[in-house]
This record gives C-alpha cells, structure tokens and sequence, in this order.
C-alpha cells in the first residue's frame, strides 16, 4: 500500500517557502542579472556583455589567479601539517581533549577580531613575528605594507584558521579506525612509521578527499580575513584582491551588478566544478 | 626502546610549538588589550603590561556604541538560531517519518542546494531585501538566514536513529504528530538540537559580509562590522583595537570552554555525515 501523507507539505512548508525566496530564486536571479547592465534600478539585457568585460578585465585576472593560487598553496600545507598533529596526538598523547580544544579554538572565534590581531603581529616594525625572526637572524619582510608580500600573509593566516576544523576532524576518522589492525600490526613487529604509512593513511583517504574539497571551496569563498588583515582594502595596492573582493566591489562600489553576477556565476562554476571532481575521485578511491 | 622515546619527544615539542602558535594570537590580543599605546607598539615588543589598563575597555565603550553593537549581535544570532532550529525540526521530522509523494525530489533539490556558496546568492539577496525596504532593520539581518538545509539535514541523521517503532507507538496511543515532535522526539534528541544550537549561534554571532552589505547605520551594525569600523576610525590606537577585538572574541570563547566537548562532537558528526 502506498501512503501520500499530504500533511508532511505542512511541516516543510517553511523549509521550502524560504529556500525558494533566498536560495533558489537568487541563483536564478544571479544568472539573469549576469547577462544585464545598469544600476540596480535600471537593468536592461546586454547579453554576453558581463561575461566578455570581466575576461577583459585584468583585475578580474588578478583575483582569480590570487584566489587560486591561494586555494593550491594554503590548502595542501594546512592539511598536511593537520594530518601530522592529528597523528602525533592521536598516537603520542594521553591528553589527548587537552590538544584538540586547544587547536580547535580558531574554529569558533570570529576571523575579524583575530585578523585585526594578526595585522599587529604581522607588522613589520613593532610585529611580534618580525622580532623572533630578527632574533634568529632570519629575514624580516614588510608583510603588510609590501604588495609582494600580501598573499604570502593571506596564506600563512589562512594556514592557522584552517588547522582548527582539518584536526577535529582528522581526530574523529583516527577514533573510527579499528584498534584491531594495530594490534595485529604490534604482533608482526611494524614499526611506527610503517603503522602509519600501511594502515592510518589508507583508511583516512576518504577523509582527506573530503577536508580537500571542503577547503578548496572554502577557499575559492576567501574574503573575510583579507578584509581584517588589510584593514578593508584587498593589500595595497589591491595586490591581495580576489574573487569574491572583485564581487563585493563591482556589486556595491562600483555599481555595476550585471559584472559582479558575471563574476559570481564564473566563481560558481568554478566551485561545482571542484565538488563534481571530488564526488568522482571518492567513487573511485572509495570503491562504493 | 630509546628510539620510540625520542619519536614521542619530537612529537612533543612540535604539537607544544603548534599550542604556542595556535594561542599566541589570542594571548597577544587579551594582554595587548590592557597595554597602554606606547607598549603596543614598542620595539622589541613586550607581552606583558606594566599596569593593566582596564580603562581601554571603557574607552572603547565611550568611543564606538559597542554596547548597542552587543545587542543586535545578541538579537540576530537567537532569532536566527531559534528560527532556523524550529524550522528544520519541523522539516526533519517530515522528511524521516512521513511518507508522501515527491519526498525524493525534495531532498535531492536541498542536498544539491547544500553545494552553493553562499557567496554567490548573498549579492542577490541583498537586493531582495533592499527592494523590501528592510535595510538597516533587524528583519532584514535575520530574514536569509531563518531556514538551514544544512541543520535540517543534520537532524535528519539524528532523528532517523530514532527507531521508527517509537513514532507508531505514540500514534497508536493517540498522539497527533505535533505532540509526537514536542513530547517524544525533542525531549530524545536534546543533545543533537544542543549542539546544532550552539553551532548555529556561534556562527550567527561571526557573520560579517552579510550585516556589511545590509546595514550602514551605526545603530545596526553587528559586533564584527562595528569592529572593523572601529579599527579603521581608531586607525591608531592599537591597544583600543585590541581592548575591541578582546570584547568581540571572548563570550565565544567562554562558551566554547562550556561546551567544548559537544561543539567538537558536533562538528565531526556534522561534516562526516554531510
């Protein structure tokens, strides 16, 4: 027998009427506008107009070359320094709640506040990291003020926010692997190195695929901690601007919304295009 | 026997170096905040203040209405929190207990809308909510925000471990569904609406490009907008920025040491799952 409970619309109601205004219609209204241009007030069609601007446009270059240079640096170093304190913890360390509430911090705690922090510590004058890296006689570059320098200080603070979630969530696969393997690993003499390389790595490839995608994405998104560090500018010079900076300004700076949707639709592509790549390689790694 | 030791020495010190890093920031910003100008910005720099100058925080408080900025931060992340939690309860139930037709199409309309950033709908729904007229209000703050496919989807996880003999039960014995959800199914997964709670207020409390783009009156803006404007105004009174920043981060921070357990369970429940 086939039921049709027809009140169950009821209980979603909610669910869909606001999904449909602020998520469904936005995507729709996004693509719609990337093909007009004018204000906000005064739209008119321009068909691929946005769209052969924006590929003109060397600022537009330059935020995505930022954003993806930032995405394929930033992301591989965090979590492979993620995966190395999540094992030493995992195998090494009683207290292990001790460690994980300690990296976890930079997780909840809002990218502003800290950003603003980090600006201090990043400064090359009176900075805290400069002083320790004058102590050890190692260079000591201008890591706001210089332009050369402002991606490099995006991404080493894009490092430290990113190892927050990597090691929680690294620490929960780590639980999940069944102690039996290590036992049995003990009983034939495997040595640390061999434990880890046999045993741990294969059974957290899923989880690492996973961490991947979700901090490419998180990444391609990056906006917030530039705001902070760079005091609302995008570096000087806009030297530091990416996708989603190039977005906000031509959207409410600028004024020209058609652009900014166009740029919004590409950055969109962009990022199905990374999560369709990582639903494929899981099926394939994953085997089911 | 040596060789193991040494392993777990180095491993030692560079989870400590690590610690060191990881705290650092918020140390420097908690004991910069009590310095006065001229220690901020010494050189060499100190970390310790000779007299702790509780005094900047009423001088921030004097300077920008932080207070007021408390309050709409305070407002905004409930209403959203709650909003949201009682929707996707109301959703989640729905989709794990009742049978109807289209119920596959509509999950995988909310799981594909799970993918899109929100990056990329938050500059057409500013102008949805400026065609309403509700910029700098608090409907207009909260409004975007009062449905999570995301929680909804994560209670479903949680309710579907409910065992479905339960809800037969209590129909059996008479209990419409709201009572079902109110008397059985909330009382069964406090922990779960907890955490998805928690998570949602913490998160709702950190936005920033959202109350940027809808708010540019002073009396509107959040904790974290009102912060960066501060920074810029205040350009150099570091330790005032400091004191600012020291104010922003630390009610998170004292609820994250209430709750550090089931924020962190919840995270990894959450982001496994989904």
């Amino acid at each position: 027998m086939k039921t049709n409970q027809k009140k169950a619309w009821l209980f979603l109601a909610p669910t869909i009427i606001f999904v449909s205004f602020f998520s469904i219609w936005p995507i729709i209204r996004a693509f719609i506008m990337s093909f007009q241009s004018g204000s906000l007030i005064n739209l008119s069609w321009s068909g691929f107009s946005n769209y052969q601007y924006i590929f003109k446009d060397p600022e537009f270059w330059l935020a995505i070359r930022n954003t993806i240079l930032y995405a394929l640096i930033s992301v591989p170093v965090a979590l492979a320094i993620s995966i190395m304190l999540a094992w030493f913890i995992f195998s090494k360390v009683k207290n292990k709640a001790l460690f994980e509430t300690t990296f976890f911090m930079p997780y909840v705690t809002s990218t502003i506040a800290i950003g603003i922090v980090f600006r201090y510590i990043f400064n090359g004058e009176y900075g805290m990291l400069n002083f320790i890296l004058r102590a050890m006689h190692l260079p000591a570059p201008n890591w706001i003020d210089d332009p050369a320098m402002s991606l490099t200080t995006i991404i080493i603070f894009g490092v430290w926010t990113s190892l927050a979630f990597n090691i929680v969530i690294l620490m929960g696969a780590l639980r999940n692997i069944d102690p039996n393997y290590y036992t049995i690993a003990d009983m034939y003499g495997a040595t640390g190195t061999e434990k880890f390389w046999r045993i741990t790595m294969p059974q957290l490839v899923p989880t690492i695929a996973f961490l991947l995608t979700m901090n490419i994405i998180a990444a391609f998104k990056i906006y917030t901690s530039v705001y902070a560090l760079f005091n609302g500018q995008a570096g000087v010079g806009n030297s530091a601007t990416t996708a989603v900076f190039y977005i906000y300004n031509k959207f409410q700076i600028v004024g020209t919304p058609g652009v900014a949707m166009a740029a919004t639709v590409v950055l969109f592509i962009i990022i199905l295009f990374v999560t369709f790549l990582q639903r494929k390689m899981m099926k394939k790694i994953g085997g089911r | 026997m040596k060789k193991i030791r040494w392993g777990t020495l180095i491993a030692y010190v560079i989870l400590v170096i690590f610690a060191i890093i990881t705290i650092f920031p918020f140390v420097y910003m908690i004991l910069g905040g009590l310095m006065t100008f001229q220690e901020t910005t010494k050189i060499p720099p100190t970390l310790i203040p000779k007299n702790p100058q509780w005094g900047n925080f009423s001088r921030v408080f004097a300077q920008a209405p932080f207070a007021r900025y408390f309050l709409n931060t305070f407002i905004t992340a409930s209403v959203t929190t709650i909003v949201s939690l009682f929707n996707a309860l109301l959703g989640a139930f729905a989709m794990v207990n009742l049978k109807f037709k289209g119920k596959g199409i509509i999950q995988g309309i909310l799981l594909s809308l799970l993918m899109v950033p929100g990056e990329a709908i938050i500059f057409t729904n500013y102008n949805t909510i400026a065609r309403l007229g509700l910029l700098n209000t608090y409907i207009g703050l909260v409004l975007p925000f009062l449905t999570s496919i995301f929680y909804m989807y994560y209670l479903q996880s949680y309710f579907g471990s409910i065992s479905e003999t339960i809800y037969k039960a209590a129909k059996i014995n008479g209990a419409s569904d709201w009572e079902y959800i109110w008397r059985i199914l909330v009382p069964m997964s406090k922990g779960g609406l907890f955490t998805v709670g928690l998570l949602s207020f913490i998160s709702g409390w950190n936005s920033f490009l959202w109350p940027l783009l809808v708010t540019n009156e002073d009396s509107m803006r959040l904790l974290n907008n009102g912060l960066t404007a501060f920074a810029s105004d205040a350009g150099s009174e570091t330790e005032l920025q400091l004191a600012a920043a020291t104010l922003t981060v630390l009610p998170i921070l004292i609820l994250y040491f209430i709750f550090r357990k089931q924020i962190i369970r919840g995270v990894v429940r959450n982001d496994l799952k989904g």
